[in-house]
């Protein structure tokens, strides 16, 4: 399984799209990362004419929150072009016979095929760390943010990552996989947003209000559930296909 | 080795393969023959575990290929049609990983091993997608015997290769076979069989016609005749000669005689004197091809 899994990475580091999401999720966080600064210099700023404007302002709450909640949007873009091609291009290659033609058993290839596309997520949020850490050196910022932080980005992009993976398994096709992925991912996003009642059945599906506990440093295992079980799932559904091909 | 018993199978209404019985022995190297769609590849697949069956068994070294697919698997080593490559991997780095998957003993060694044996040496640094369809080939043969599996099943293994690298897939498959591996193999091309295949297994449409060794099948036990225009004087002219025991109009120019013993030469003397006969070169085009390219004497 740990085979399939470094294959995997290995592969996506091989072709140009692994590293233009490399690239384009560096340059977005850091676009982001750069505005988000400039802002609270601005704020920080006005805050010598009017002190009290600036009272409630602080590090945690104005630079690193609205921070890795601007990197959810961006991983939630990224993730569903990571997964589109993981068994859309095996089937298309003819590669997936050897898998299956290999003494291992389906819940492995699909694990580790999954473990192979989060490898290279948890690389890519590595490769942002330098950002909240750097804030370390000229403040004091909650660290259970930091953690939630990351822990947040990883779970939502795992949790795309295997919806586009069983997407992929069913369509086959690397195009129709991502449309997929993307709209569902956006749709399980934004479903919350117009919704005031935090008791809602849309705000316990919608991925962003679990997302955002976690960002504030709330590990809760209501959310961590949730993630659980939305992974579960489509891991679940894309062993379902995989072995439905013994029998077409 | 392998044991099949009344194995079918059915894609919705068509069916693909209809009750298939056969045995395969220990390093026996039997071949599959028939033609496009005539159930081969099925078979292949459903004994090298990549599709289930509708009904029926296939026992590999005792084991029920569908009872304990993982025990099976490790050790068959399959090339289907096409053979599974990841084009972005460099040979040894794709071997090296076939060779875990698999549960090669010790896969360091096993890589080396199949590399040597297919001949990838030169290209084994190389990246897959930048290698000819021939070395491709080889790397699909490769990625099946690195393992080192009891039974090869090879699905049209010489498809795509020139006639001298055919002949080195058929010594290679003939060395395998003398190390007690055994080896099913499917082709239509007939020559293939008869050059390295101790058995024939016919099939046609989802049936098989015939099991039989090889050289039964190619001692004359009949003769078939091409001819234009069949006339009765032509037919009644082939019955009398001595040996002939039945002519049999096919229809479409095509006549089968049934006989007792070789009567080639005396259907040949009959065929002139109806000015019938029709020449070809010496050799066929594949042994001029081998000289031309200095492969003479390998085949």
């Amino acid at each position: 399984m740990l085979w399939i899994a470094r294959r995997e990475l290995a592969s996506i580091f091989s072709t140009a799209l692994g590293w233009l999401v490399l690239t384009g999720f560096l340059l977005i966080t850091g676009v982001f990362w750069v505005f988000g600064v400039d802002d609270y210099a601005m704020a920080v700023a006005g805050g010598v004419y009017n002190p009290y404007d600036i009272a409630g302002l602080n590090i945690t709450n104005n630079l690193l929150l609205p921070f890795f909640g601007n990197c959810t949007v961006i991983v939630l873009m990224v993730t569903p072009a990571l997964s589109m091609r993981l068994f859309s291009e095996e089937i298309k290659g003819h590669t997936l016979e050897l898998l299956l033609t290999s003494p291992v058993s389906t819940g492995q290839i699909v694990l580790g095929k999954f473990l192979g596309a989060v490898g290279f997520l948890a690389v890519l949020l590595l490769c942002t760390a330098h950002i909240p850490i750097s804030l370390y050196w000229i403040a004091e910022p909650d660290p259970g943010v930091l953690v939630g932080g990351y822990l947040a980005l990883l779970l939502l992009g795992s949790a795309v990552l295997a919806m586009g993976m069983c997407f992929s398994a069913y369509t086959g096709n690397q195009v129709v996989a991502l449309t997929v992925t993307f709209s569902m991912a956006l749709a399980l996003y934004v479903i919350s947003f117009s919704e005031t009642d935090p008791e809602s059945f849309v705000n316990k599906v919608s991925v962003s209000t679990h997302v955002i506990d976690l960002i504030r440093g709330a590990v809760r295992t209501t959310d961590l559930a949730y993630f659980t079980a939305f992974i579960g799932f489509f891991l679940f559904a894309t062993h379902q296909r995989l072995e439905s091909f013994r029998w077409r | 080795m392998i044991q099949v018993e009344q194995l079918s199978k059915t894609y919705g209404p068509a069916r693909a393969i209809e009750k298939l019985s056969f045995e395969v022995e220990k390093g026996e190297i039997v071949g599959f023959l028939g033609p496009n769609g005539a159930g081969k590849s099925t078979t292949m697949r459903i004994l090298a575990g990549a599709l289930g069956a509708t009904s029926g068994r296939a026992r590999i070294g005792g084991i029920d290929v569908f009872e304990q697919p993982k025990r099976v698997k490790a050790m068959v080593g399959y090339l289907p049609e096409r053979p599974p490559l990841y084009t972005e991997m460099t040979v040894r780095a794709f071997l090296r990983f076939c060779a875990h998957i698999k549960g090669a003993k010790d896969p360091a060694r096993a890589v080396e091993r199949s590399i040597e044996r297919v001949g990838l040496k030169e290209v084994a640094n190389r990246y897959i997608d930048h290698l000819s369809k021939g070395y491709r080939q080889r790397v699909g043969i490769a990625q099946a015997i690195v393992h080192d599996p009891a039974v090869l099943i090879l699905d049209e293994p010489a498809s795509g290769l020139d006639p001298a690298q055919r002949v080195e897939i058929r010594k290679l498959v003939r060395e395998l076979a003398e190390g007690a591996t055994t080896v099913i193999l499917s082709t239509h091309v007939l020559p293939e069989v008869e050059a390295i295949c101790g058995r024939v297994i016919i099939i046609d449409r989802g049936v098989i016609r015939k099991v039989a060794p090889v050289d039964s099948l190619t001692s004359a036990t009949g003769v078939s005749l091409e001819v234009q225009r069949p006339s009765q004087a032509l037919l009644d002219a082939l019955a009398a000669v001595d040996g002939v025991t039945e002519v049999a109009d096919r229809g479409g120019g095509h006549v089968e005689l049934a006989c007792a013993r070789d009567v080639r030469e005396e259907v040949a003397r009959v065929a002139v004197d109806a000015g019938l006969l029709r020449m070809g070169p010496t050799g066929g085009l594949e042994d001029v091809f081998l000289r031309l390219t200095g492969h003479e004497g390998e085949a």
